[in-house]
C-alpha cells in the first residue's frame, strides 16, 4: 500500500512538472509582441548609441583614446563645450526663475485665465527651432522692430542677435514655456492650507516661502532645471538657423563633423558625443544628490 | 490688500505672457505687411505673402512630404507601441518600470548624438536608408515613443485591465477580441491626444531631417530653412502657416485630455 | 453524484503555495461560501475554478466532465467581480449583451432575453446608461445580469458586496439569494465577512492559509467550531484552557482549549429558576460593557480569565455598572472542546 502511494506521488510530481513546462512555454507567447517594438527601438535608438560609444574609441581603424585626446587638446572644441555649458546653464536658470514666477502667480488667478495661459504655454513650447530663430531675426535682428524701438528709446546702443547674448535671449525664450509646463503639477501640490496654517502660526509670506514653500518645491525645481539644461545643451536647430552654424557650440561641432562640407570625422564626433553625454550624466548625478539631500527627499 | 496682491499676480502673469507672445505676434504682423524695413511699424498690409506661399508648388510638396512622414511614423509608432504596452500591463506589469527608463533614452540622448550613429550605420550599407524618408520614419518613432507610452500607460492604469479581460474571457471572448472590443475603445482618447501632441513635435523636427536627409527629401522644416535667404515676409507667412497647424493639433490634444478627466 | 467535484486541487505562484490538496463537492443548486481571512487563498481558488488561474495539480469536474484544462471561454462559468469589471465603453445593454454577442447572437434575437434579464435585476429603463452613470449597487446588478444571461452552469461571486455601503449591501444580498433560488443556480460565493456567509449559505467552507479548515452548514460551523481558528473567526467565542475547564465544569477533556459562546453564559438573577444543565456557578466582576443595540456585551473577570457575555437588552435597568460583583452560570451543553 505504501509503495502504491509512492508511485502515485511520483506520477503526480511528473504531471506537475509537465504542466509546469507546458505553462512556461505558453507564458512566453505574449513576449512575441515585444519583438517588432524591440527591433525598431534597437535599430533607431540603441544601435546608434552603441555605434557612437564603440567608435569613439576607434582612431584610424585601431582601438585608441586618440579622439578623446584630440578633444582635450583642441581649444576650438573645448570652447564649444564652454559656450554650450554657459548658455545652457544661464538660460536654464533664468528660464526656470521666470517660469516659477509665472506659475506661482498663476495660482492666484481665476481658473479660466489659468487654463487659457496653460494652453498658451503648451502651444508656445512648440514654437522653437527654425521658426523661432526666424521670428527672432524679425524682431531682434539688426533691423528688427524691437531692436529699433529699444535703440530709439536709448535703452540699448546696439544689439547683436548673433552673439552670445542674442543666443541667450533666444534660449531663455524657449526654456520658459517648457519650464512652466514642468512646474505646473509641482505648484499644484503646494496646498493653500499649508500657507494658511503657517500664517495662523504667525509666519510672514517671506518666511513661509523660505521655510515651507521652497523646501517642498526644491526637488521639482532641481528636476526641472536638469530637463531644461539637457534640452538646451542638446538644442541644435535654433542656433543653426540663427547663425548658419557659425557659432561654436557642441551640437554644431558634432553635426559639422558628420555632415559638414569639409572634414568628416565621425569618430571624433562620436567622442564629443560621449563627453557630452557624460557631462549630462554628471550634472544629473549632482542634481540627484541635491534632491536626496533636500528636505523633501528624506 | 488682497486686491493689490491680485494686481501684482496679474501683472506678473500678463507681462510674461506678453513677452512670450511678442515673437509670435511680430511674425504674424510681418507676414501680413507689404514692407517693414528699418522702421518700427510696417508700411501697409497685404495677403500677397500667403497667396504666393500657398501657390508655391515647392511649399506644397514639402508640406505633403512632412505630412506623409509624420503620419507614417505615428502609424508605425501606434502599431508597435499599442500591443507592447498591452503585453506589459497585462502579462508583465513589473516591466512598466523598465519601460519607463527605456523611454527616457530618446529624451536623454540629444538627436545630434543619435544622428552620428544613424548616419554611419545606415549610409553605406547595402540597404541605403540615409537620404530617404524611411530613416526619418524610424527615428520619428523613437521621438514619439515617450509621449505615446506615457499617455497610453495612463489610460491603462485608469481602467481595471485584469478584471475587464477576465470578465470578457468568461463571457467567451478571446484575448484579441477583448483587446479590440473593450480595451482599445477605452484607450482611444489617450491615444489620440498623444498622437496630436506627437504630431506637433514631429512637424517641427529639424535636426534629424537636416542631418540624415537634408535637401534630398525636402520636408517643411528644411524648406523653411532653405527659404531663409528669400523675403522675410514670405518666411513669416510660412512660419505662421506652420504654427497654425501646431496650434490646431495641440488644441485637439488638450481638448481630448480634458475630456478624459471628466 | 455531486454536480461539482474538486479533487486534490493545488496552486502555486512560483515557490509560494496558495492552496494545496483542496477537495470538496457541491450539489446542484447549492449556495456555498468560501469564507476566510484575506490572503487565505479563497479568491485564487475561485479564479482557478473559473479557469482564470491555472491549477498546478488536481482536477475540477462539473456534471461529471473534467474541465481542468478547459479554457475559461468554454467553461460556462459566470463570475461577478468585486470591482464590477463592467466594460466602461459600453452601455448597460451592451454589457449584458456581450456574452451572447460572443456566441454569435444578434441583438434582435436577444431582445426578449435582454429585457428579461434587466427585469430580473430591476434595471429596466437603464439600458442606454453607461456604467459611470450608475450607483455601485446598480453596477453590480448589471454585472450580475451580464454573468447570468449566458446561463452559466456555475455562478462565482468574488466578494461582490465588499465595495458597497451597508444598506445597499443588505438589499443586494437578498436580491442575489432570491435570483439564485429562482434559477436553482449552483453558486460559489467568496467573502471574508462571517455574518454575510452565515446569512446566505447552504454550506460554508472555512479556509485558512490555503486549507479548508471546516465545512458544514452555518449552524454547524457556528456551534461546533473545529478548532481555535474557527472559534475566533466565527464569533466572539470565549476560549479557555482545557485545564481550567476541567476544574470549573468538572468535565473530562483532553482538548487543550474549550470554547464557550458569549450567549451560553448567564448572569444569575435572584429568584429565577435555571435548567439543570445551566450550572457551575462562578463569581465574577464586571470590567466593562458595550451596548450593541439589542445586545449588551459584558467583559468579565473570573479568576484569571476574561470572559465575554452577551445578554439580550430587555430593559435598561439591567445594565450593570463597572465593578459589580455578580455570579455566572454556564450552559454545559454548549461547551465545545476545540483543537488548536
Amino acid at each position: 500500500m505504501n509503495t502504491d502511494r509512492i508511485v502515485q506521488q511520483d506520477q503526480r510530481k511528473q504531471d506537475i512538472k509537465k504542466t509546469r513546462v507546458f505553462s512556461k512555454l505558453a507564458n512566453y507567447k505574449p513576449i512575441l509582441w515585444f519583438i517588432p517594438f524591440a527591433f525598431f527601438f534597437y535599430l533607431f535608438q540603441i544601435a546608434p548609441m552603441i555605434w557612437v560609444f564603440i567608435n569613439s574609441f576607434v582612431y584610424e581603424g585601431k582601438w585608441s583614446l586618440e579622439n578623446y585626446h584630440e578633444i582635450f587638446n583642441s581649444s576650438f572644441i573645448l570652447q564649444s563645450f564652454h559656450n554650450s555649458v554657459w548658455i545652457s546653464f544661464w538660460s536654464s536658470l533664468i528660464g526656470l526663475l521666470i517660469a516659477a514666477l509665472l506659475v506661482s502667480s498663476l495660482r492666484h488667478l481665476n481658473s479660466r485665465i489659468k487654463e487659457a495661459i496653460i494652453a498658451f504655454t503648451n502651444m508656445s513650447s512648440n514654437f522653437a527651432g527654425v521658426p523661432l530663430a526666424f521670428a527672432f531675426i524679425i524682431i531682434l535682428g539688426t533691423n528688427g522692430a524691437v531692436t529699433l524701438l529699444l535703440k530709439q528709446w536709448g535703452i540699448i546702443e546696439d544689439f547683436n542677435l548673433y552673439s552670445r547674448w542674442g543666443l541667450l535671449t533666444l534660449y531663455i525664450y524657449f526654456q520658459i514655456p517648457l519650464g512652466a509646463l514642468l512646474l505646473y503639477p509641482a505648484f499644484d501640490a503646494l496646498k493653500k492650507d499649508a500657507y494658511e496654517a503657517a500664517a495662523l502660526l504667525g509666519a510672514s509670506s517671506f518666511r513661509y516661502w523660505i521655510k515651507i514653500g521652497f523646501p517642498i518645491l526644491s526637488p521639482a525645481l532641481l528636476g526641472t532645471f536638469i530637463i531644461l539644461f539637457a534640452n538646451a545643451i542638446g538644442a541644435y536647430a535654433s542656433v543653426y538657423a540663427l547663425t548658419s552654424g557659425n557659432y561654436n557650440m557642441v551640437t554644431i561641432r558634432v553635426a559639422s563633423l558628420v555632415s559638414g562640407d569639409l572634414f568628416l570625422e565621425p569618430n571624433l564626433a562620436a567622442a564629443i558625443s560621449v563627453v557630452l553625454m557624460l557631462l549630462l550624466a554628471f550634472i544629473t548625478a549632482i542634481n540627484q544628490w541635491l534632491i536626496s539631500r533636500s528636505y523633501y527627499g528624506k | 490688500m488682497e486686491n493689490s496682491k491680485q494686481f501684482v499676480h496679474k501683472g506678473v502673469v500678463y507681462s510674461i505672457t506678453t513677452l512670450l507672445l511678442i515673437p509670435i505676434l511680430a511674425t504674424f504682423i510681418y507676414s501680413l505687411s507689404s514692407s517693414w524695413g528699418a522702421t518700427i511699424l510696417p508700411d501697409g498690409f497685404t495677403f500677397k505673402w500667403y497667396s504666393s506661399l500657398l501657390t508655391d508648388p515647392r511649399f506644397l510638396d514639402a508640406f505633403g512630404r512632412s505630412l506623409f512622414i509624420c503620419i507614417a511614423s505615428l502609424l508605425l509608432a501606434t502599431l508597435l507601441v499599442l500591443p507592447m504596452i498591452f503585453v506589459v500591463f497585462y502579462y508583465y506589469p513589473k516591466l512598466d518600470k523598465v519601460m519607463n527608463l527605456l523611454i527616457l533614452l530618446p529624451f536623454a540622448v540629444p538627436p545630434v548624438v543619435s544622428s552620428v550613429g544613424l548616419l554611419q550605420l545606415y549610409a553605406n550599407s547595402s540597404f541605403q536608408l540615409v537620404g530617404t524618408p524611411w530613416i526619418l520614419i524610424g527615428t520619428y518613432f523613437t521621438i514619439a515613443l515617450p509621449f505615446m507610452y506615457r499617455a497610453i500607460a495612463n489610460s491603462f492604469t485608469a481602467i481595471n485591465l485584469k478584471d475587464l479581460i477576465d470578465a470578457a474571457h468568461l463571457l467567451g471572448a478571446t484575448t484579441t477580441k477583448a483587446f479590440l472590443l473593450i480595451i482599445l475603445p477605452n484607450l482611444k482618447k489617450g491615444l489620440l491626444a498623444s498622437l496630436f501632441l506627437s504630431f506637433s513635435f514631429l512637424l517641427g523636427e529639424f535636426v534629424f531631417a537636416n542631418i540624415l536627409v537634408g535637401t534630398r527629401y525636402e520636408t517643411l522644416q528644411i524648406y523653411l530653412y532653405n527659404m531663409r535667404q528669400t523675403s522675410g515676409h514670405f518666411t513669416s507667412a510660412l512660419v505662421m502657416t506652420y504654427f497654425a497647424f501646431i496650434f490646431l493639433s495641440t488644441w485637439l490634444a488638450s481638448r481630448l485630455t480634458r475630456g478624459n478627466n471628466q | 453524484m455531486s454536480y461539482v467535484k474538486i479533487n486534490s486541487l493545488s496552486k502555486r505562484f512560483g515557490d509560494v503555495t496558495v492552496f494545496e490538496d483542496i477537495e470538496f463537492n457541491i450539489e446542484k443548486g447549492e449556495f456555498v461560501t468560501l469564507l476566510g481571512p484575506s490572503g487565505c487563498g479563497k479568491s485564487t481558488l475561485l479564479r482557478t475554478l473559473a479557469g482564470l488561474d491555472k491549477a498546478n495539480a488536481g482536477q475540477i469536474c462539473v456534471d461529471g466532465v473534467d474541465i481542468t484544462n478547459v479554457s475559461p471561454q468554454h467553461r460556462e462559468i459566470g463570475m461577478v467581480f468585486q470591482s464590477y469589471a463592467l466594460f466602461p465603453n459600453m452601455t448597460v445593454e451592451d454589457n449584458v449583451f456581450f456574452g451572447l454577442k460572443m456566441k454569435g447572437s444578434s441583438k434582435k434575437e436577444a431582445k426578449v432575453n435582454l429585457q428579461k434579464m434587466l427585469t430580473l435585476v430591476e434595471l429596466n429603463g437603464k439600458e442606454k446608461f453607461y456604467p459611470h452613470e450608475l450607483s455601485g449597487g446598480q453596477r453590480q446588478r448589471v454585472a450580475l445580469a451580464r454573468a447570468l444571461i449566458v446561463k452559466p452552469r456555475i455562478l462565482l461571486l468574488d466578494e461582490p458586496l465588499s465595495a458597497l455601503d451597508a444598506k445597499i449591501r443588505k438589499n443586494l444580498r437578498q436580491q442575489i439569494l432570491d435570483i439564485q433560488k429562482e434559477l436553482n443556480l449552483t453558486t460559489i460565493f467568496v467573502t471574508h465577512d462571517q455574518e454575510e456567509a452565515m446569512l446566505m449559505s447552504d454550506r460554508i467552507f472555512l479556509m485558512n492559509k490555503g486549507e479548508i479548515i471546516q465545512q458544514g452548514n452555518p449552524v454547524e460551523i457556528y456551534t461546533k467550531p473545529a478548532n481555535e481558528f474557527v472559534a475566533s473567526f466565527m464569533g466572539n467565542y470565549n476560549l479557555i484552557s482545557g485545564e481550567t475547564a476541567k476544574h470549573w465544569f468538572n468535565i473530562n477533556t483532553t482538548s487543550p482549549k474549550v470554547a464557550i459562546r458569549p450567549e451560553s453564559i448567564y448572569i444569575k438573577e435572584a429568584g429565577r429558576h435555571y435548567a439543570d444543565h445551566i450550572s457551575s456557578p462562578k463569581s465574577a466582576k464586571i470590567i466593562s460593557h458595550q451596548l450593541l443595540g439589542n445586545i449588551i456585551r459584558y467583559n468579565l473577570k473570573v479568576e484569571n480569565e476574561v470572559l465575554t457575555v452577551d445578554l439580550l437588552n430587555r430593559s435598561s435597568e439591567r445594565l450593570m455598572p463597572k465593578g459589580s460583583e455578580i455570579e455566572l452560570l454556564f450552559n454545559l451543553n454548549e461547551i465545545q472542546p476545540v483543537g488548536t
